[in-house]
């Protein structure tokens, strides 16, 4: 308890934690609804070319209304939130070899494994804030380009509310955990932030794309157990938003049950390497 | 100061070697008594670091054990009585140093009222609310000791604890650290600075290339004073001195003069009996060796001189 009060304690009081959860709130506004809002309402005619006959730009809007809003959240941001995820799990530990605290923090009381799970712990709240206030600004954002447009006040129902956040934590978790761990075993914060940032922006998503076009099905087979294929799994679960007069999507290549226990087990196997690293590694720095 | 002979640092034949081949620390056997302030003397690069990290569980022995207040190094029992800053000290650079602490504080479990005092004993109080990036390397090292202080522990591990300060800091720091020592407080310093050690510290150990060379009190260390004597005729001299302490504890030094082991009481009397057998006596004083010349005989480097 003492471990994890004390990170919570550090982690709450640094600004740059509180610079990347807003940021991931204004990109959330302004790219999420404020530019689509923008775009699908004053494009001229010519946009909708390439659209089925009697669509327009502005048929798309439906994603941006109340009812949508969880689906939007996810489907959106469990890549590129969880971007501010990983930085946020590379901060919390990157910081500690730059700073030189780790041998601050290990020379206290504690032993190093209670110290890595007063992190996690605290890791785990501040991903909680970042998802509660992602769909916070999600469902004002949406709610603001309904009245916007005098649409209905329609809402998800409160359990898929709660199990589209509970999806984002799993999902922000692993990203967070996946910065920690990099941090973790590469003593600092430069290193991690861009390699997590590379599998996460390029790396699956060019192995698979490349991969999956040239050499079939199979490799969607191979695919279902990475990280990211899963994020989107889970994120789909929960249903696609159909468009007038656009055919439906497909559903997920896995089911969300497959996502939850592929996601959990990748956080869990990020602790157990943090664990592991800092139980045998010498502190130097 | 109440110095017992039970030691609260003890280490049987430590060591750490590294993948590279360097040995960085060699089968050290310290003792560290209760209450005492004890110099952990070396050049740089001797090992005194990689020791001192491992008294505090940062790095895992090769080989060879250690207890450090009663327990072992790096074990919540253990680090619960030692307050250590090995390097510089490290904390939070968004934080003020009053946070700093309340943190530390917090980790150890100890009352956020220690803070106040903690830092009443470094004098950091007038700049506790700003920032650590804002402290100037003195404060910064106070603020470390403060940090050590906090859970106020049986023994305090300080590594060069003024290493680049200025010298009105190093004046500070070294009379903060003789000011710690005194009472029941056991303070483990390591330095590459002689004078540093002789003023602070009541028992030196020496290291060098990972491995003990010497260790005792200063005056141990310093071994008795000798006599230095020059008279002519030199053999008529030389013949007095081996006859009154025996020729082991004569020697014939490059500049012709003798440097003699002796009680330094007998000075007078050395003296009356060269007259008595017809010297003249040109030079008779006492040489005692400076710290300086142990370490560097110990050691073979001028390093901190």
């Amino acid at each position: 308890m003492r471990a994890f009060l004390g990170e919570l304690f550090k982690t709450v009081r640094r600004p740059a934690v509180w610079v990347c959860v807003v940021g991931l709130f204004a990109v959330a506004v302004t790219i999420g609804y404020a530019l689509p809002w923008l775009a699908e309402t004053y494009s001229p005619p010519s946009a909708a070319q390439g659209l089925p006959q009697g669509t327009t730009l502005a048929d798309f809007k439906i994603a941006l209304y109340p009812i949508n809003f969880v689906r939007q959240t996810l489907q959106q941001w469990s890549v590129l939130g969880g971007v501010f995820a990983l930085i946020l799990g590379v901060l919390l530990q990157g910081s500690e070899y730059g700073w030189g605290t780790v041998k601050t923090i290990y020379t206290q009381r504690d032993g190093r494994m209670v110290m890595l799970a007063g992190k996690v712990g605290a890791l785990a709240v501040v991903v909680l804030l970042l998802v509660l206030g992602l769909f916070a600004v999600d469902a004002a954002s949406s709610t603001g380009a309904a009245l916007l447009d005098g649409k209905s006040l329609d809402y998800p129902d409160a359990t898929q509310i709660l199990k589209g956040i509970a999806a984002m934590f799993l999902i922000y978790g692993f990203w967070s955990l996946f910065g920690l761990v990099l941090a973790t075993l590469f003593r600092q914060s430069a290193m991690a932030i861009g390699l997590g940032l590379a599998y996460a922006l390029v790396v699956e998503g060019l192995i698979f794309g490349f991969g999956g076009g040239l050499l079939g099905d199979w490799v969607k087979k191979i695919q279902e157990w990475f990280p990211i294929a899963n994020t989107g799994y889970l994120a789909d679960s929960f249903g696609a938003i159909t468009f007038r007069r656009l055919p439906a999507q497909p559903g997920p290549y896995a089911d969300a049950t497959h996502a939850v226990a592929v996601l959990a087990a990748y956080v869990v196997t990020f602790v157990l390497i943090s664990a592991l690293l800092l139980r045998r590694r010498d502190v130097t720095s | 100061m109440a110095t017992g002979s039970e030691p609260i640092v003890s280490t049987r034949g430590l060591t750490k070697h590294y993948g590279n081949g360097i040995v960085a620390v060699d089968s050290l056997n310290l003792n560290v008594r209760r209450g005492e302030v004890y110099g952990f003397l070396g050049p740089n690069g001797a090992g005194k670091t990689t020791t001192l990290r491992m008294l505090v569980g940062l790095i895992k022995p090769t080989s060879g054990s250690a207890m450090v207040a009663g327990a072992a190094p790096g074990s919540p029992a253990s680090l619960s009585r030692v307050g250590a800053i090995i390097e510089a000290p490290a904390f939070y650079p968004y934080l003020s140093g009053y946070d700093n602490l309340r943190l530390i504080a917090i980790f150890c479990g100890v009352p956020v009222k220690r803070v106040d005092v903690a830092l009443e004993e470094v004098e950091l109080m007038p700049r506790k609310q700003h920032r650590f990036s804002t402290y100037s390397l003195g404060m910064k090292q106070r603020l470390g000791i403060a940090a050590a202080l906090i859970k106020e522990p049986d023994i305090l591990i300080l590594d060069e604890p003024t290493n680049g300060l200025d010298p009105q800091g190093m004046v500070d720091v070294r009379k903060l650290i003789i000011d710690l020592g005194k009472g029941e407080r056991t303070v483990l310093v390591s330095s590459h600075l002689l004078g540093e050690v002789e003023q602070m510290c009541t028992r030196i150990g020496v290291i060098q290339k990972g491995r003990f060379v010497a260790e005792g009190t200063i005056d141990e260390l310093r071994g008795a004073a000798t006599l230095t004597v020059r008279a002519e005729p030199a053999a008529a001299a030389a013949s007095v001195l081996n006859g009154e302490v025996g020729p082991e504890n004569v020697k014939l030094l490059q500049d012709g003069s003798y440097s003699v082991k002796v009680d330094l009481k007998r000075t007078a009397e050395i003296n009356r009996r060269l007259v008595q057998a017809g010297a003249d006596v040109t030079e008779l004083r006492a040489t005692e060796r400076s710290l300086e010349d142990v370490f560097m005989e110990l050691t073979g480097t001028e390093a901190g001189l």
